[in-house]
């Protein structure tokens, strides 16, 4: 178990920068989950800090050592892949066992780990077995065995769960959460998946195009994200981004494209001369038959416990998030109240939230 | 059934459409195989009308009453062990290095190619002018470099020359294993290497624990393959000695063909050509079983 500190790292693939200049500090313990959508330097910042890449410029270091020249074996760090990564050739047991035989140890010390590891993660009956003989789930424990075995400092996982089916991605999900309450170690995490990264992490590192957008807990990434991407990136379904002004008089209400007026919970600090907008989770938005602005009905989504809607407002689409048995059908006009005290509002051309500190959540 | 009816089902549609790559493939490979197994019956001089049937009357003669028979059937075993190891080994080799990231990696491979390409009697030619004792390529640098003494008549020396033609044999086929295990090497998974590396396995270690096992059905190809092609070695001898001197380069397949196509005994040549194919069978078959049982044991 160890932290993790990483200074102004860079990396570039030939003239082509993919991380810029990255700071971040992880505490012993600490399961660290960085998101983002593909090709934001995520899955290389988690191999830099493996050490299966170079690291262009800045440091590295693991329990207070820098690692920057180190192999990934001297980094005493284990990795788990989306993949999985197993050898084909060897069973369940000389899977699990192999980064110990490379390194000497003696074979029954190496059998009491494998045998130890394997009950943690219920694996006793398939040590026989071949990895072609097990399923995605089953593939997936193996691979999580094989880094237990060597109790790394840290242990890292590469979207890990994007290879299984749905249920079984839930599944994991909790095991792996359970397996570091178990454990008490370092796990730094990398996924595109931001149910995963809501429900399973301590703190949240949210990346775009190689640049740190926010770190923070998951609840405080969601109640005061920074800005309109982290705010869109996190929560299902997505929040709801309207375009416009503020209502010249001075009340609270927002001024769209064509006219139409939204009434807010409060007026926002102005962001100057330019347009403002307001963003709502789906589930924040109510049904307002008196006062709501009105809205056409486009595709209504029925998943049981509650009702996705999308519906078309003064030519943006929103989604809303209604009861569990409406009578609407598409081409119906709702009237929908945004006035909500969950809502945040940013300045339409920094994307920067407009409103510091955190936002109350009343009711 | 009428024709319509044929064309409707898809069974019926494949035999159709297969029919002319058949009627071809059967005149001209099967048709032939099945009748140097029944000329290896008989006796046959290629002219006369008749073909006489004498039994196992050749068999016995190449078995017991031909010397050149055992020479060349010694010279094709050493022939392909030697071209069972040499050619892939070189040719693993060569993959590895040029699956690396160097500066001019793709003309290399392409040049190391070239020769597979080279009809080889063409390659004959040029091997056999290279070990010319007198004004040939290896015969000048020797003497340039002073090492004159160790010139030998490459292609006329008894103890020699099939060594001499080997070297030619390896520097064409070569290409051709490279190009079958740079293919294998690419579905060589990355992930698993990095996992290797991450266990803490160094360049060997990755090597024997995850490319080697992923080269296993490559390395089946490449070896049977070889295998064949060299127990059927004719043109490149053909071409640089003609089976001499003293027929110390003779092999089954050119024997065959020099008992039918020059001494115009076409039973004794075809009982030759069996021979070989029985042999062929006995080696690559239990070979092939085998390697596909391993496979699906690792699957």
């Amino acid at each position: 178990m160890a932290t993790v500190e990483i200074a102004d790292l860079r990396k570039s693939f030939g003239a082509f920068p993919v991380v810029h200049g990255v700071s971040m500090g992880f505490k012993d313990g600490e399961f660290i989950i960085l998101v983002g959508p593909s090709g934001c330097g995520k899955s290389t910042l988690l191999r830099m800090i493996a050490g299966l890449e170079d690291v262009t410029s800045g440091t590295i270091s693991i329990g207070g050592r820098v690692v920057n020249a180190l192999s990934p074996k001297e980094r005493n760090i284990a990795m788990v892949f989306q993949n999985y990564a197993l050898y084909p050739q060897m069973t369940v047991a000389q899977n699990l066992g192999f980064s110990l035989e490379l390194s000497k140890m003696p074979k029954p010390e190496i059998e009491a780990k494998i045998k130890e590891s394997a009950e943690i993660l219920g694996l006793t009956p398939l040590l026989d077995r071949k990895p072609s003989q097990l399923s995605g789930g089953q593939r997936q424990r193996v691979a999580m065995g094989r880094a237990i075995v060597r109790d790394p400092e840290v242990f890292l996982f590469d979207e890990p769960l994007s290879n299984l089916d749905a249920n079984l991605r839930v599944k994991m999900r909790a095991e792996i959460k359970a397996l570091h309450q178990r454990l008490g170690s370092t796990i730094v995490y990398v996924t595109h998946d931001q149910v995963e990264a809501m429900t399973m992490a301590d703190r949240i590192v949210v990346l775009r195009s190689g640049k740190v957008e926010q770190i923070g807990t998951p609840m405080d990434l969601f109640d005061n994200p920074k800005n309109m991407f982290v705010a869109g990136f996190l929560g299902s379904p997505a929040m709801n981004f309207l375009t416009g002004r503020l209502a010249a008089d001075g009340s609270a209400a927002l001024v769209l494209g064509n006219g139409e007026r939204v009434a807010l919970a409060r007026r926002p600090p102005a962001a100057g001369d330019s347009d403002v907008v307001l963003g709502v989770r789906p589930q924040d938005i109510s049904p307002d038959p008196e006062n709501g602005t009105a809205a056409t009905v486009k595709v209504i989504e029925p998943t049981g416990t509650e009702t996705h809607v999308l519906v078309e407002l003064a030519g943006q689409e929103i989604t809303c998030v209604l009861g569990a048995r409406l009578d609407i059908n598409p081409g119906d006009e709702i009237r929908l109240s945004f006035a909500t005290p969950a809502a945040h509002f940013f300045d339409a051309k920094t994307e920067a939230r407009l409103e510091t500190g955190s936002t109350k959540h009343e009711g | 059934m009428t024709n319509m009816d044929l064309f409707q089902t898809p069974r019926g549609q494949a035999i159709v459409l297969m029919a002319p790559a058949l009627a071809v493939y059967s005149l001209f490979a099967i048709w032939p195989m099945i009748d140097v197994v029944i000329l290896s019956f008989q006796d046959w001089n290629g002219i006369r009308e008749n073909r006489d049937w004498v039994g196992l009357q050749n068999y016995h003669h190449i078995l017991y009453n031909d010397p050149v028979f055992w020479v060349a059937f010694r010279n094709t075993v050493i022939w392909t062990i030697l071209s069972v190891v040499f050619p892939p080994l070189l040719g693993l080799l060569l993959a590895l290095g040029l699956n690396q990231r160097l500066i001019g990696r793709a003309p290399l491979r392409a040049i190391y190619y070239l020769p597979v390409i080279i009809a080889p009697i063409a390659v004959a030619t040029m091997w056999r002018w290279m070990y010319d004792p007198f004004f040939g390529l290896f015969t000048q640098m020797l003497t340039d470099m002073g090492l004159s003494r160790w010139i030998v008549d490459w292609l006329g020396d008894k103890e020699v020359a099939l060594y001499s033609i080997f070297v030619a044999y390896v520097w064409q086929s070569v290409g051709f294993s490279m190009v079958l295990f740079l293919a294998g090497l690419q579905s060589v998974d990355k992930s698993l290497i990095d996992a290797a590396h991450i266990d803490g396995a160094n360049r060997r270690e990755i090597f024997k624990h995850v490319t080697l096992p992923a080269l296993r059905p490559t390395i089946t190809i490449v070896l049977v393959l070889s295998t064949i092609s060299s127990l059927k070695a004719f043109d490149i001898v053909y071409g640089m000695t003609g089976g001499g001197p003293a027929q110390s380069t003779q092999m089954l397949a050119l024997w065959a063909f020099t008992q039918s196509m020059q001494i115009f005994d076409y039973g004794r040549g075809s009982a030759v050509s069996v021979v070989l194919l029985a042999i062929t069978l006995v080696i690559v078959v239990p070979y092939m079983r085998w390697s596909q049982r391993r496979e699906e044991e690792a699957r």
